[in-house]
């Protein structure tokens, strides 16, 4: 009996150890195995979205006769998923793209080729969708996914601070500097209030803006790191005078999160992307005590940047049902469904001039600074393989927020981990 | 299993069915175990393309970059720091546990239940149930204590705040294991060392401890590989801008983002095969210390 359980203790140890290497890798090629009357799998990973697509689905089905099931996941593990089934060849049918890693999908026939169906496709309207996108998705001249939508920056305030404070509501006309001296009034002494907040991951939707509308780059016209631009670094040390004065400090932060907050009348204001408010309309705190600004310009150069993205409609190369799957991206795309998109509030659409029914999708926040973002975007920066440096950007504006770094020294290491990582790509 | 050529029909027969039914397994051992620990190993020698196209061999560099890169030297202290403190807490309070629960007593069951139930759920929900009550702001852990301490963020204690949690979700499964080595030691030695004169205490320390000893071996080896490869709960409750991140983020951890979030795989599997040789050392110095202190009946 002894000996046995020393026997199984041993066996336990080598399967423990074994199932944490299972992880490494390993492929197999099964390939599409779905025939027509299948249903289609569809992957998304926002769940704020889920309600909505699955109205616009059902009607597909209702339409085409052809089913199609929504899976939602979360980010971190729908990339795993998606790699893990574009290596073992099992993907779902049809799902999203994003800008981090479109080119990594495309440049190894992953995706499947649509730009035979779109030039046929009597439904699509591609002049209509921003070229930025259209270029994001189309690699060697192929189209690879049709865009979904699109987003823009503006600031949340939280109103009954402003109130209390006596300071006007933010009609999109201040500077960055007097956005700063409102924060500044907005910041109790007590730790109870602050005026803002963000972190080192929230680049698209808070610091980035700064950056661009100060007039400095990320990523420059020749593919080199923006960050030893002076117009960057002035920007970057402004995002340090707000971190170090007007924000709770970077462990609040990292252990509650910007939006909750927010959310929990902590902090006054907070910069957000226009994906926020489907689940924002839904929190009766910020029903009741909040609004929305466009983002504040800057002195110099008198611009207002939001940066934009927009997700595209893609399809696995190894799909059983190609004709099916694009005939759902196709509807995703046409002008009603884009229209549809933006009625129910699921997002801002893709397609020109449909997002005016998006501002009106709900009446308890005002969202056109959302629409008026639009006059004046610049496109995510990228590069072809943008996680490779993305990462470790954010992880050195960590030590910024720590203290345990300069901005400046951190903007110059930034510098050269970027373009050291954007020599080595290899697309 | 005897040579079946020499053997009777009837062993031959025998020789055959034991492998038909030891097969499943064994196949399930390759598939899932065997086969990807040598892929890990052979991609440790490789800069991985996407989506497992395009590798190219680029020997023991791998190696060198690693053993040169401080923030696997930090993970592995993390990962120690968090199984020397998780390991014997666990065991040492499960043991206690599973003691007192050995006896009739009322409601026990629910008891037994009540610490078992941790295991039943998962891990990623309660991760997340602890980093609220670990929160500075609005955990309850502070509000009760009264304190503004940044249990999870705070560099020096996330990692001790992370084993509360590790321990917390395995003591119901030590336990269980306990009291079923405990159900095997027989009555009458109490009983003897009762009427002898021996005290709860000394019993517990001269009878208990030496017939139970097999059990906490097989807890101890089981519980070490499991702590050594934290993740899910460093995962869940540290946030990507934690300022406790690089002082608490465990080996696994550093595998699961050079693998699947940098997408680099082959440096990823060199950190795991590090991870391998670190568990094989550790356990072969236990099977061979358990000499010292683990009594066979």
């Amino acid at each position: 009996m002894k000996i046995k359980r020393l026997i199984a203790a041993g066996l336990t140890a080598t399967m423990v150890v074994g199932m944490l290497t299972a992880c490494g890798g390993g492929s197999s090629d099964d390939g599409g195995s779905k025939k027509k009357g299948d249903a289609l799998t569809v992957a998304i990973w926002d769940t704020n979205q889920q309600a909505g697509l699955q109205e616009i689905i059902d009607e597909f089905t209702a339409e085409t006769g052809v089913k199609a099931e929504l899976q939602v996941l979360d980010w971190s593990a729908y990339w795993t998923l998606l790699e893990a089934g574009a290596t073992g060849g099992d993907m779902p049918d049809v799902f999203w793209m994003h800008s981090n890693e479109a080119v990594k999908y495309m440049s190894n026939d992953i995706l499947l080729d649509l730009t035979d169906y779109v030039s046929k496709s009597e439904k699509l309207e591609m002049d209509k969708f921003p070229q930025d996108l259209k270029d994001m998705y189309t690699w060697k001249d192929k189209v690879y996914a049709v865009p979904k939508d699109r987003d823009t920056i503006a600031m949340w305030y939280n109103k009954k601070m402003f109130d209390e404070a006596k300071i006007d509501y933010p009609d999109g006309s201040w500077t960055w500097d007097e956005f700063y001296e409102i924060a500044e009034k907005l910041t109790k002494d007590d730790g109870s209030q602050f005026g803002f907040a963000a972190q080192p991951s929230n680049e698209q939707d808070t610091w980035m803006n700064m950056v661009y509308s100060m007039g400095g780059t990320i990523v420059t016209d020749d593919n080199k790191s923006g960050f030893d631009d002076p117009n960057t670094i002035k920007a970057m040390e402004f995002l340090d005078k707000c971190v170090k004065n007007v924000m709770p400090d970077s462990n609040t932060m990292s252990e509650t999160g910007t939006d909750v907050l927010f959310q929990s009348g902590k902090v006054a204001m907070i910069s957000q992307g226009s994906w926020m408010v489907a689940g924002f309309k839904d929190n009766d705190y910020l029903v009741e005590n909040a609004d929305v600004a466009r983002l504040p310009k800057d002195a110099t150069t008198g611009r207002s940047v939001s940066l934009y993205n927009g997700l595209g409609w893609a399809a696995s190369a190894g799909t059983g049902m190609p004709d099916e799957a694009f005939q759902l991206i196709e509807w995703f795309g046409s002008k009603d469904m884009q229209l549809k998109q933006a009625e129910l509030g699921v997002t801002m659409a893709a397609y020109d001039g449909v997002s005016d029914a998006w501002v009106n999708n709900t009446d308890v926040f005002h969202l056109q600074p959302y629409l008026d973002a639009m006059d004046d975007t610049v496109f995510r920066p990228h590069t072809n393989s943008t996680l490779a440096w993305w990462n470790p950007m954010c992880e050195e504006l960590v030590k910024v927020w720590n203290n345990e770094e300069k901005m400046a020294d951190a903007c110059k290491n930034i510098t050269s981990m970027m373009n050291e990582k954007i020599s080595e790509e290899s697309y | 299993m005897a040579n079946p050529k020499k053997g009777t029909s009837q062993e031959r027969n025998e020789f055959v069915w034991g492998w038909i039914f030891i097969l499943p397994t064994m196949i399930g051992l390759i598939v899932l175990n065997i086969y990807p620990i040598f892929k890990t190993i052979y991609e440790s020698f490789f800069k991985t393309g996407d989506f497992g196209k395009g590798n190219i061999f680029i020997g023991a560099e791998n190696y060198t970059k690693m053993f040169g890169d401080g923030e696997v030297w930090q993970a592995l202290i993390n990962t120690f720091k968090y199984a020397i403190v998780e390991v014997p807490f666990s065991i040492i309070i499960s043991l206690v546990l599973a003691v007192l629960l050995n006896r009739k007593m009322k409601g026990r069951a629910v008891y037994r239940t009540i610490f078992f139930l941790p295991m039943v759920a998962a891990p990623a929900a309660i991760a997340m149930v602890w980093r609220w009550l670990f929160n500075a702001e609005f955990g309850l852990l502070n509000h009760i204590l009264g304190t503004k301490t940044n249990w999870v963020s705070n560099p020096k204690i996330a990692i001790f705040a992370i084993a509360v949690i590790g321990i917390w979700s395995i003591i119901g499964y030590n336990m269980v294991l306990f009291i079923s080595g405990l159900q095997e030691i027989p009555g009458d030695y109490y009983e003897a060392a009762s009427i002898d004169g021996a005290t709860g205490i000394k019993q517990f320390w001269h009878i208990t401890c030496p017939l139970l000893s097999p059990t906490i071996f097989f807890v101890m080896i089981t519980r070490v590989i499991g702590g050594l490869q934290v993740f899910d709960l460093i995962y869940m409750v540290i946030d990507r801008n934690n300022p406790a991140l690089k002082k608490t983020q465990s080996l696994v951890y550093l595998f699961y983002q050079n693998s699947f979030v940098e997408n680099n795989k082959g440096y990823g599997s060199t950190i795991v095969v590090l991870l391998l040789a670190i568990i094989m050392v550790i356990t072969v110095f236990q099977m061979w210390g358990q000499k010292k202190w683990v009594h066979y009946s």
